[in-house]
């Protein structure tokens, strides 16, 4: 019983974690209409962001995120206008080719500089009684984290001009240039916020988990379920979708060999293509 | 007269297929010029490269005075260069009351957002009272309006107007020029696609006539309905 507790609780702050790392993929596949197969390299950037800022400058990875946020929103604005702009609006294998391309480079510059040993950022937080379980309060405070840069994308999304046109272009890029929106710009900016949450989200992962270089592309694959389950081009199908797998994993892990847990999120990633493909929240 | 617009000897199309040829017309100040021309005769075709959506392949678009014809589409819309789409182009999961702020999305426009607002809800009292309900779900009478003060957010200098009333009712299409008329009364100045080419060419300054993606015929509102090719063609006498 009290596993099982830990375990829903483990799982939903776990989710949400998740969640908010596909949302950023989300976000780029309704605005961009393209996949972003570099997806997990940033969020191992994110992560060794905030290793670095703690060795070097003791930056908790709870501070962290604002740094590692705007430099990798600046990074996404350029690659939009250097690369992904020239592919806008052509056969979906340049953009997936072009993505992919970009995750070789940080993946390949990242096992040079950084090898694959794996790290880990170790605060020394107490943990936090819940009902009757002891939960690291990393972990609460990752939950916490992942809350509310959800609520600011919310209201960034729909309480701003700039938010708002970037919801005018997901529906119709032709009628919001119509409206005077730059839609090149709207594009850009989506993109860069859209790997920025995903920088976010492995910024949270590093304060739990020890990672590597190559960590990004597990959550990248968890990413991809999860926007299934929640509806692509839906960014808040994202988290209940996130919520949902969080659950699954951490409850079935109580059972089976953890190992076999990828295994199982894939068959429902195929389930619920199969059963439901414009996912629990999604529209056709 | 002052000309707002002017198109001089516009190529234009899609990839490889070109539709217009050689195409120039005037809008003046203030007024209504209408365009008439049979299904696929490329009056859509026009409009979308006066906005910019299609690209001119030769020849030259003067907007108040300024050569636009290598400007983007925002650029265009920034000057007040106005479109209402033909099959709307509604943003159908935000809201009325989004839809009609994203018209007002140049800095012109931002700022006088309020009044603009109180005047379409005047115009258009129906969209008041759904200000909260998603534009995908209007009934197709009411998208059309949206669209209509969608465009009038935009602080027009020029109103562009793709077939406001197709699809809509009779009273429904008497309700749009209506309003068109009541713009006219201001002083707006517009380019009307339509359809109905009686009720238009009534309400028109100056009139044109497409076919086949070339000018055939010009003139007075009155004197190309009075004229005998015209009535012929489409007005079935
Ligand atoms: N995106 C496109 N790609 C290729 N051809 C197009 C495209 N849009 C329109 N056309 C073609 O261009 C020609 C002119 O079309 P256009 O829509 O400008 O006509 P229209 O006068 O507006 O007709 P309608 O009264 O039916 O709206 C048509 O033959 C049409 O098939
Ligand atoms: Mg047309």
């Amino acid at each position: 019983m009290e596993a099982l507790l830990a375990a829903i609780i483990t799982g939903l702050l776990l989710g949400m974690v998740y969640g908010l790392a596909a949302v950023g993929l989300n976000l780029i596949f309704g605005v961009l209409k393209i996949i972003n197969l570099s997806h997990g390299a940033f969020i191992a950037l994110g992560m060794f962001g905030a290793y670095y800022l703690f060795q070097y400058f003791g930056l908790i990875p709870f501070v962290s995120v604002i740094p590692v946020f705007v430099v990798i929103l600046i990074i996404g604005i350029l690659l939009y206008f250097i690369a992904i702009r020239r592919v806008m609006g052509r056969q979906e294998l340049s953009t997936l080719l072009i993505t992919y391309s970009i995750s070789l480079i940080i993946v390949g510059l990242g096992t040079f500089f950084f090898t694959t040993n794996p790290r880990s950022i170790d605060i020394p937080w107490e943990s936090i009684r819940i009902f009757s379980v002891y939960i690291p309060a990393t972990r609460i405070v990752a939950l916490f984290l992942a809350i509310i840069c959800t609520f600011l994308l919310y209201l960034f999304l729909y309480k701003t001009w700039i938010g708002k046109a970037v919801r005018a272009v997901s529906m119709n890029r032709v009628a919001a240039e119509y409206m005077g929106v730059n839609s090149h710009v709207i594009l850009a900016t989506s993109f860069g916020i859209g790997i920025g949450i995903a920088a976010i989200a492995g910024v949270v992962i590093a304060s739990i988990f020890p990672f590597t270089i190559l960590s990004g592309g597990v959550y990248e694959l968890k990413s991809f379920v999860i926007c299934v389950l929640g509806g692509l081009g839906n960014p808040f199908g994202a988290i209940a979708g996130g919520l949902i797998l969080g659950l699954v994993e951490s409850v079935l892990s109580l059972k089976i060999p953890v190992g076999i847990v990828p295994f199982i999120e894939f068959i429902l990633l195929v389930l619920m293509l199969l059963v439901k493909p414009e996912g629990i929240f999604g529209r056709r | 007269m002052s000309e707002i617009l002017v198109v001089e000897n516009i190529d234009s199309g899609y990839k490889d297929v070109q539709i217009l040829w050689d195409v120039s017309l005037k809008a003046e100040e203030g007024k209504v010029t209408v365009i008439v021309g049979s299904n696929g005769s490329g009056k859509t075709t026009l409009l979308r490269t006066i906005m910019g959506s299609v690209r001119a392949k030769s020849g030259r678009i003067m907007f108040d005075g300024n050569d636009i014809t290598k400007w983007p589409t925002y650029k265009r819309a920034e000057a007040g260069l106005i479109y209402i789409p033909e099959g709307r182009q509604l943003f159908p999961d935000m809201t009325v009351l989004e839809n009609l702020e994203m018209g007002a999305y140049t800095k012109r426009a931002r700022v006088k957002m309020k009044e603009n607002l109180e005047y379409v809800f005047t115009l258009f009292p129906r969209l008041k009272e759904r200000i909260n309900q998603k534009a995908g779900t209007l009934s197709g009478g009411e998208q059309q309006m949206l669209a209509v003060g969608r465009g009038i957010m935009g602080c027009p200098r020029l109103m562009l107007f793709d077939e406001p009333t197709l699809g809509l009712s009779p009273k429904l299409s008497i309700e749009i020029f209506g309003i068109i008329d009541k713009l006219k009364k201001e002083k707006i100045s517009m380019i009307l696609v339509e359809q109905n080419v009686y009720f238009s060419l009534q309400i028109a300054d100056y009139g044109y006539v497409l076919s086949e993606g070339r000018i055939v015929k010009e003139g007075k509102g009155e004197e190309l309905l009075a004229s005998e090719d015209v009535k012929k063609a489409y007005l079935g006498v």
